[in-house]
């Protein structure tokens, strides 16, 4: 066989190898931001608005108070901008003259130590005027059911296929239902964490856990009247994110970078538990209102949804979550009349953000629960109702993308539930039976997910990936990938790794793939939108193909093995020193996309997923156990089976929680009320049910070796699928997540009095 | 600003000694037992952090299990691990033993105690209502001497102890299952593990051909301090048990009871579930 053919040859891809850094985080090696040793680094610390509006009119410092023992910083100090440069300018860094929600910094304190930090702040008097609030998604839903004109759109987005209003007018039947759900918190393991230190040209250096290191260089350069290239951001050990760690660090860096500067020396913040559930972003709360329309045939003649998302005080990036949510919201189905009004509200609460699925949950949380109550109302089962009406090859869209490659559907749905025999078991279901010791019920949802950017997101960011020839060791060339990817446990280190393996040709130890930090990677855009296997992964493929032919071309002869690598690379490398090769990530021929109307295509391609949950519900107190979930999943050319199904397997129990037991709500002082692990409830092991996973590859030709995104889509269709196994147990149809045995109680007793 | 750090902790010798402290409102400490509840309210600010504590962890004279006549004696130093894995216990006081095996996670039962579980007085405490069925006693000591507390008494309000500032809790004397009687404990907590109960409760009931001769029932989580049902066992001594009398028990064990919303539950929810729990509990 000739070399150049046997190169092509995945020999990594497709393989369960560990993780790269997995014997640094199990010895205990690796080092997170609160490991780091800071020579002659201070504390920071957050001074925060007391009430979630008010017009604030000025800070008093305590003159019993020693103040030259601190570096105190308010919004004065900004020598830019004051405001994080995200998708618009609205939110400063430090409040100044108005404060939207409880927690929002109005002064920051640096000391030696943090006590003493603390200690300043409490002779720091804080003077305000009060203003009213608006603290809940109930209170801006009803503001938006009523046309309230005192709701405040932060923005709004349509979509629209066909004319659903006439189709709605002219269906067999018509179904209407609401959907809502609360915030829900990241939880990572390891609390949010930066330093700041001043560089010797005036610029800064940040550094600590985060996801994406170039947000924090352009959406910091303003405030702080720096250029990009004096702003240098690098990644510590990241222990987990889920989106928590996308936009907020820049917040946090702002913090730390402003206090340093005037400091002239380092200073951190790190948050406890307790500070970081209330002052970070979370899940954005969702009211859904669907209003669908059936033909005779038990087709689907319009769908038409409302949207609303909580977005807390300020935009941020809600505007992208809120599209994603829409291209969700009635995704899946076959369709020709399809209306969704996707709008963000204002609350005084901290603002929403980044989290896992990004909108789609939200989204799908309301579809899968509302295409079982079409499937109902047309006199079919749930699953025959999906089987009927899913989006297959050649379909269109709501946005009018014609679904022309890597189409998981409907095999994730056929293997699914062939798999769990959901026939059988839907036959079993109690349906609230009475005198049962225990109710048993079955439910499916069925999901695509969006992969890469949403809409413009791909073709505006132009995501690139480098890898550079360069001594890995004394005599011990290889290839070291440089991307902006952050390794934050889904396993990037590991995936990028094997794919830049494959690219080259050779084994992965000649490959290495550190942690990025802005000064020496080229922006391959943040680890959010389940794109980096898909997007970054195949940018990484690309670019150590064009390695290995460059090395090719100098030595004029095919590279067929890795002592011969060796040689060639070695003899390069000393003549000519290192060698950088960068690859463009390009959308698939004839992409078009109107960020105006959202038509045309709105992601270059779609994972797919199907979940089935099988639940107990216990007559005696309504607790629900989550007893069994089986899912398939399409997410194209599965790199690494173990890594995908751990992401899949975590994503579950993330998803359940959201599901059943997440719960976490605004007090009378407009702050988040289960604000610590003993009152923010998550699964624990016990609470794991049995989980029958596998997937069906349907690889994406446009971006080699063909992967889609995973990260997202396990926490996509959890939620509605338990909701639809409730209902099968029960007989009580949950429309509000998360779904508790004290819900369960109260619509009990609603329905018994019917 | 006082953090945990800045408290002084000091380590008896001898229970003796410990008491001679107390006694003094100048050498008198916080007592610390296993320190599950203390060191996370004091970090939290929860709970006003203090100027001293006393470790009675290390007291080898509040530690152990043994059979009196009275009763089952067990040292106020006894962990939820000892409690949940003696056979003794396991035997003679076996909804105690299940009480304990639902504390938090195993970390937390190897250091809880069951003088702290009491005395944290928290309604939410797992093991009150295995300890009030039995009516047994709580045991207190000072410097000038020992004073036995029924501990029916000694819940005095939400967080409120009958124990003076001088005294330490030292034992609880629990009279052991009767023959013919049995006991069960039933939590419904926020999830399957490491979770804090929403209302559980506990009972002590004893049946003789198909009647029953007498009943202790007790929740907690559904008012300020830990609960028996006075009502419903006076009500239902000498009946016979069928399923008019189960629905008669839930309708009356809810309405005895009184709970409020929190952050684990709502007051509908508990009245209701508190109903089903006690049935449950008399259920075989």
């Amino acid at each position: 066989m000739p070399a150049t053919v046997q190169t092509r040859d995945p020999r990594w891809v497709g393989q369960g190898i560990p993780r790269v850094d997995a014997e640094d985080k199990v010895r205990g090696r690796a080092q997170y931001v609160d490991d780091l040793l800071v020579p002659n680094g201070w504390h920071g610390h957050v001074v925060r608005a007391p009430v979630p509006h008010g017009l604030l009119r000025g800070l008093t410092p305590d003159p019993a108070f020693d103040w030259s023992r601190v570096v105190v910083v308010t919004a004065k100090d900004i020598p830019g901008p004051n405001c994080i440069v995200s998708h618009d300018r609205s939110m400063p860094v430090i409040a100044s003259d108005e404060f939207l929600y409880a927690g929002e910094p109005v002064a920051l304190i640096a000391a030696p130590t943090l006590r003493l930090a603390r200690e300043a702040a409490e002779h720091l008097r804080i003077d305000f005027e009060e203003r009213p609030a608006i603290l809940t998604l109930h209170e801006v839903a009803d503001q938006f059911k009523h046309n309230d004109p005192a709701l405040v759109k932060l923005c709004g987005q349509t979509i629209r296929k066909g004319d659903a209003e006439a189709a709605l007018a002219r269906a067999h039947k018509v179904v209407e239902a609401e959907y809502t759900a609360g915030h829900q918190e990241q939880l990572y393991i390891e609390p949010q964490g930066l330093v700041a230190e001043p560089t010797g040209d005036g610029g800064v250096f940040i550094y600590g856990s985060m996801q994406c290191p170039y947000f924090i260089v352009h959406e910091l350069c303003e405030a702080l009247a720096l250029p990009p290239e004096k702003i240098r951001v690098k990644q510590a050990a990241v222990g987990g994110a889920f989106g928590g760690k996308e936009e907020f660090p820049t917040w946090l860096a702002g913090y730390v970078a402003l206090l340093a500067l005037k400091a002239k020396r380092p200073v951190k913040i790190v948050y406890d538990r307790h500070q970081d559930i209330l002052y970070t972003t979370k899940r954005h709360p969702v009211w859904s209102r669907y209003r669908t329309g059936l033909n005779r045939d038990g087709t689907i003649a319009a769908i038409a949804v409302d949207f609303l998302l909580d977005g807390g005080a300020y935009l941020t990036l809600s505007d992208v979550v809120m599209y994603r949510g829409i291209l969700h919201a009635a995704m899946g189905y076959r369709c020709d009349h399809v209306f969704v009004n996707g709008l963000v509200a204002r609350t005084n609460t901290v603002p929403s953000g980044a989290f896992r699925g990004f909108g789609a949950p939200q989204a799908i949380w309301g579809l899968e629960s509302h295409v079982d109550a079409m499937a109902a109302a047309a006199g079919m089962t749930p699953h025959e109702f999906r089987l009927k009406n899913c989006l297959v090859q050649g379909d269109t869209t709501p946005t009018g993308q014609v679904l022309k490659w890597s189409v998981g559907s409907p095999a994730v749905l056929e293997k699914s539930l062939e798999r769990c025999r959901f026939d059988e078991q839907w036959k079993k279901c109690s349906r609230g039976k009475p005198g049962a010791k225990s109710w048993y019920g079955i439910g499916v949802s069925f999901f695509a997910h969006g992969a890469a950017f949403t809409g413009d997101g791909e073709a505006r960011i132009k995501a690139r990936a480098a890898m550079d020839l360069d001594w890995l060791a004394p005599g011990r060339p290889g290839g070291i990938v440089r991307v902006s990817s952050t390794e934050m446990g889904q396993g990037a280190l590991t995936v990028l790794s094997q794919l830049a393996a494959d690219g080259l040709g050779l084994d992965l130890s000649r490959v290495s793939c550190p942690f990025p930090d802005t000064a020496l990677v080229p922006n391959s855009g943040p680890t959010v939108a389940s794109r980096t296997t898909m997007v970054v992964g195949s940018c990484v493929y690309g670019a150590a193909g064009k390695l290995k032919k460059a090395l090719e071309q100098f030595a004029g002869k095919p590279i067929a093995s890795g002592k011969e690598f060796d040689e060639i690379a070695s003899a390069y490398l000393n003549k000519h020193g290192r060698l950088r090769v960068e690859h463009l990530f390009v959308l698939p021929p004839g992409t078009q996309w109107d960020q105006k109307t959202f038509r045309g295509d709105s992601y270059p391609g779609y994972s797919w997923g199907c979940n089935v949950a099988e639940v107990e519900v216990d007559p005696r107190t309504l607790g629900i156990r989550v007893k069994k979930i089986t899912a398939f999943y399409d997410i194209g050319k599965v790199v690494n089976p173990v890594l995908a199904k751990g992401q899949i397997e975590g994503g579950l129990v993330q998803a359940l929680g959201y599901s059943v037991m997440e719960k976490i709500g605004i007090d009378r002082k407009g702050r988040f009320d289960a604000s610590r692990m003993q009152t923010y409830i998550i699964p624990t092991m016990q609470d794991i049910p049995e989980m029958d996973l596998d997937f069906v590859e349907f690889p994406f030709d446009h971006a080699p070796p063909g992967a889609k995104g995973v990260g997202e889509l396990p926490m996509d269709g959890l939620a509605p699928a338990i909701a639809n196994a409730i209902e099968a147990a029960t007989g009580l149809r949950m429309r509000d997540l998360p779904i508790t045995p004290e819900k369960l109680y109260e619509h009990s007793q609603k329905n018994l009095g019917r | 600003m006082r953090t945990v750090e800045d408290i002084e902790i000091r380590f008896p010798g001898s229970l003796a000694e410990a008491l001679a402290w107390q006694a003094d409102e100048k050498t008198r400490g916080r007592p610390l037992a296993g320190g599950t509840d203390l060191m996370v309210q004091w970090e939290s600010g929860v709970a006003a952090i203090p100027e001293r504590a006393v470790s009675l962890w290390g007291l080898k004279e509040l530690k152990g299990i043994r059979e009196t006549p009275r009763g089952i004696e067990i040292g106020a130093m006894t962990t939820h691990t000892e409690l949940r894995s003696s056979p003794l216990v396991r035997e003679k006081l076996p909804a105690l033993a299940a009480a304990a095996a639902t504390v938090g996670g195993r970390q937390i039962q190897n250091r809880g105690t069951i003088a702290g579980n009491v005395a944290n007085a928290s309604p939410a405490g797992d093991l009150a209502p295995t300890l009030l069925i039995t009516d047994g006693l709580a045991t207190a000591a000072s410097a000038s001497g020992r004073r036995d507390i029924p501990l029916a008494k000694l819940f005095t309000g939400y967080r409120k102890l009958d124990v003076r500032a001088d005294e330490l809790l030292v034992s609880f004397t629990l009279p052991a299952l009767p023959a013919g009687a049995r006991e069960k404990f039933h939590k419904i907590g926020t999830r399957a593990a490491q979770a804090i109960s929403k209302v559980m409760g506990a009972c002590r009931v004893r049946v003789q051909n198909g009647t029953i001769v007498s009943l202790a029932v007790s929740l907690g989580s559904v008012a300020p301090v830990p609960v028996r049902l006075p009502e419903l066992e006076q009500w239902i001594a000498g009946r016979r048990v069928d399923l008019n009398l189960l629905e008669e028990v839930e309708r009356r064990a809810s309405a005895e009871v009184h709970p409020i919303d929190d952050i684990r539950s709502t007051a509908t929810y508990r009245k209701w579930v508190s109903g089903r729990l006690v049935r449950a509990l008399l259920e075989a």
